[in-house]
């Protein structure tokens, strides 16, 4: 007997999935759980993300017969876990965030840099030279204090690394937004990273 | 065209890197930076900034959230099916 070991695709499994086979259902969970957690961590925090991971794929269990392959399977997946956690963030109360302005980069009277080229630098080396632990959990604070509208366009296009234009069709928002968005929270994250950085050292 | 400065550089480094600069705004941009010792570390750390953070927060998934997610799952795709 020939056994196929070429893994069925995502869109085949929906399709099973979707005609009732549950064991088709259970390998479309397997395949991306760890995924849609961690990028419920991202969106929402550690306390939340089981929660919106349950709801998630809920949502996936009910709409399947609905998919109709226009997107690939993972996008409308990611794009069904996105909305999750920002219904699940927005049902919270909003803590005010403390302001990450203070991180944008300065500039003197001629518009040139007002720290040096090794101040810019250094934030290059976060990781080299910051406790692991310690940076991952500044790390996860600093984006959990990223204003909403920044922070769902970073975690989609630098954390889970979507393409612009997905991230834009995600949100609902044109690419140029996206990029606008994305844009502050690095600069706000790159400022806070130095600011990490010098402070340890 | 006018002189690039730092500060304009700053502004329209996201739009640089994915390409979406007229031609003119990116030679002019690239030309500043070569000159720019000050905007050359800039662009290093804003670019590696993404990659740091990606890499400090990628929790992994713990295994009682995905056995009661199996678990919650087994139960309301049970009861979805009856209704």
């Amino acid at each position: 007997m020939i056994v196929s070991t070429v893994e069925p695709s995502d869109e085949a499994l929906a399709a099973r999935a979707a005609s009732g086979d549950d064991s088709a259902f259970e390998t479309i969970v397997s395949r991306y759980q760890a995924r849609i957690y961690r990028l419920a961590c991202r969106l929402t925090s550690d306390t939340d993300a089981p929660d919106v991971l349950q709801e998630t794929f809920l949502q996936v269990y009910r709409h399947l017969p609905s998919f109709r392959g226009d997107s690939q399977f993972g996008t409308w997946l990611y794009r069904i876990a996105t909305n999750a956690a920002l219904m699940h963030r927005r049902a919270q109360m909003r803590r005010p965030a403390a302001s990450l302005e203070t991180f944008l980069p300065r500039f003197d009277d001629q518009g040139m840099h007002a720290a040096t080229p090794a101040e810019l630098q250094i934030a290059a080396r976060a990781d080299e030279l910051l406790d692991r632990r310690l940076l991952a959990e500044k790390a996860r604070e600093v984006v959990a204090r990223l204003p909403d509208l920044y922070r769902e366009a970073f975690v989609l296009r630098d954390l889970e690394e979507m393409s612009t234009a997905d991230v834009a069709q995600t949100l609902g928002v044109e690419p140029a937004t996206v990029r606008q968005r994305v844009h502050r929270a690095r600069l706000m994250l790159r400022g806070f990273l130095s600011n990490l950085v010098e402070v340890r050292s | 065209m006018s002189e690039v400065r730092c500060v304009s550089g700053v502004e329209l480094l996201m739009d640089y890197l994915e390409g979406v600069l007229s031609v003119e705004m990116h030679a002019a941009l690239d030309e500043h930076v070569a000159g720019c010792e000050k905007c050359a570390a800039f662009v290093a750390s804003y670019c590696e900034t993404p990659r740091i953070v990606r890499d400090a927060t990628a929790p992994p998934l713990p295994s009682d959230v995905e056995e009661s997610l199996k678990l919650f799952l087994r139960a309301r795709t049970t009861a979805f099916r009856r209704n």
